[in-house]
């Protein structure tokens, strides 16, 4: 179970890797954000739309990296948690069963 | 998926926001009642919202050139049924549309029915399908999760083909556009998160036994039955 786990997870990072290699040999395969492609398909629809709402507050492009990353290390962080916890409670079990053995 | 600030217009932006409000304010109170009654499940939706914040502030590259997201809520909504996800949707979007100017507070709703109440319910609805069919139990968390993906960016496509039809051919010639500007990017995106999803379900079916039985929605694997 466990390397059919790591071979699954493998096969996501493949397809990840294999879609960057792909998609960088294309002509505009600079990897902009689908969701800002959307908004440029929303322009040539209708030219005269404009936004009627602006950003609260836009972090510097500067910091928005790394309030990314600190969404994904939340994200990771708790997980790992979790996923480590589970992993100890059930080798206590097992070291606890031996013992009764 | 992320209609950006601005991106729909004021009626449509509140028409989006009134049909998921409800969906988000029953989400709370279902969170809140699990909460109460099976407090030894509190870490493991914990971890579930974790897996949407982690994939949801991950921008992958596709084969397209074009970078897209996976959404991560497909594993909540199969844990724990698509309502507790309208709840921690919610709170990814609002944290992406407060501090990382990514969405926006005008397009919440509509970015909220698309990721937090599409997505989750059409991954659950697959599931069950799936299961009620025989389906092998990974790959329909597999189709599932992929599915939840596609669906939350078919969702936003209709939502902007809706306030932006096209001038000659509608609505529907609109939709079209919008869908075919994410469905390339978003297919093998889509394939990562069904993959991480099963990889995720398959340590719990092995480790979280308890959990899985306490929710009755998942099968534990029969080593964790046993033990």
């Amino acid at each position: 179970m466990k390397r059919r786990t790591l071979a699954w997870s493998m096969l996501a990072l493949a397809i990840a890797i294999g879609s960057a290699l792909v998609g960088g040999r294309l002509r505009d395969g600079g990897f902009a954000g689908s969701d800002s492609r959307a908004m440029a398909a929303v322009a040539a629809l209708q030219p005269a739309y404009r936004p009627w709402f602006g950003f609260v507050w836009e972090p510097p492009p500067e910091i928005a990296g790394g309030l990314f990353a600190l969404q994904a290390a939340l994200g990771a962080g708790v997980l790992g948690y979790y996923l480590g916890f589970k992993r100890g409670q059930a080798r206590r079990r097992q070291d606890r069963a031996d013992e009764g053995d | 998926m992320h209609i950006a600030e601005g991106f729909l217009p004021p009626l449509h932006a509140a028409i989006w926001s009134a049909l998921a409000a409800p969906f988000v304010v029953a989400g709370a109170r279902r969170v809140n009642r699990l909460l109460r009654d099976q407090p030894q499940l509190q870490l493991l939706l914990a971890a579930s919202g974790a897996f949407a914040f982690l994939l949801s502030a991950l921008k992958l590259p596709s084969i397209t050139g074009s970078s897209s997201h996976a959404t991560g809520v497909g594993l909540g909504a199969m844990l724990f049924g698509p309502s507790v996800m309208a709840l921690l949707g919610a709170i990814v979007l609002c944290f992406q549309a407060l501090l990382l100017a990514h969405g926006g507070l005008t397009t919440l709703g509509a970015n909220v029915f698309a990721l937090a109440v599409v997505g989750p319910w059409v991954a659950f609805a697959i599931l069950r399908g799936a299961r009620r069919l025989h389906a092998p139990f990974a790959a329909a968390v597999f189709v599932a999760a992929l599915s939840g993906n596609l669906a939350t960016y078919l969702t936003t496509a209709g939502q902007l083909a809706l306030a932006f039809p096209d001038p000659a051919s509608g609505v529907m010639g609109s939709f079209l556009k919008f869908a075919a500007v994410f469905a390339p990017t978003q297919l093998p995106l889509a394939a990562v998160e069904g993959l991480l999803t099963v990889s995720i379900v398959n340590f719990l079916r092995e480790y979280s036994g308890d959990e899985l039985r306490a929710l009755e929605v998942l099968p534990a694997s029969r080593a964790a039955e046993a033990g």
